[in-house]
């Protein structure tokens, strides 16, 4: 088994841009655009916190159910994705919770949780993962 | 110079070790943020080569390289800036795309509904 010890990865060709051999063996699929940039797990309930994250600098609570999450390295452009999961009560079923994202700018993006009625809910579980173009 | 670097583990002098498993395994093969509005428009993606707009809340995402199964994983979000009862499902998953469905779920039942806001990230094997 090889191994490589290295703190950096950059192509060659372009330094963006490292592709990696699919399971198939046979297509690729590039490297820097399939990693997540940023997630975080939070708790919305009572002060936040976040559990674990990958690149967020702070989480803010704005009122109830709604979330500004902060990004230490910004991405390129508003043209990311973040798509989100959310939980009330963890390990209790709930009426349907749903996620609206918006106020989207490279170094932040505001989420807000609702519940079935619906209204804007804290939610114990905020599940976030951030895919696109860091700058 | 373009080379090949042939690995079982990447290692990093203070954050650990990873098997590069992770890397070929753990990396979205897909991902798409479109507006699903007037006319469809992808703003950004990897790995798609279209965004069909089938009908009212109906879409359909298609692959440049497929998958070699259709048992990979999809997650999404959809998001209506001015409301918030935005609900996304999801059908007809094949290798080479899969059906992303947007309703508007205001109580008394779901009404197909196009949004602006629609991600998805794909996570499986490629063929």
């Amino acid at each position: 088994m090889s191994e490589i010890k290295t703190n950096k990865l950059t192509g060659t060709s372009t330094a963006g841009s490292i592709v990696v051999t699919g399971e198939g063996n046979s297509t690729t699929t590039n490297l820097q655009q399939g990693l997540a940039k940023a997630w975080c797990n939070l708790n919305g309930t009572g002060t936040i916190a976040q559990r674990d994250s990958l690149n967020h600098s702070s989480t803010t609570d704005n009122t109830t159910g709604t979330y500004t999450f902060s990004l230490v390295s910004s991405m390129g452009n508003t043209n990311y994705i973040s798509p989100t999961n959310c939980d009330r009560t963890i390990d209790t079923r709930n009426a349907t919770e749903g996620v609206q994202y918006l106020n989207i700018a490279t170094g932040s993006y505001k989420i807000e949780c609702v519940n079935a009625i619906p209204n804007l809910d804290d939610q114990e579980l905020v599940n976030t993962q951030t895919l696109g173009d860091l700058a | 110079m373009a080379g090949t670097i042939a690995a079982d583990t990447l290692t990093h002098s203070t954050a650990g070790s990873l098997g590069t498993q992770f890397v070929v395994n753990g990396s979205a093969k897909a991902w798409v943020n479109f507006n699903g509005t007037g006319t469809l428009a992808v703003r950004n993606s990897l790995n798609t080569s279209s965004v069909t707009d089938n009908s009212t809340g109906n879409y359909s995402q298609a692959y440049t390289n497929s998958f070699s199964a259709a048992d990979y994983s999809i997650c999404a979000t959809v998001a209506d800036n001015s409301g918030v009862n935005a609900q996304w499902t999801y059908e007809s998953v094949s290798t080479s795309g899969f059906n992303y469905l947007t309703a508007d779920d205001a109580g008394s039942g779901y009404t197909w509904t196009d949004y602006a806001s629609n991600s998805a990230t794909i996570h499986g094997d490629l063929a």
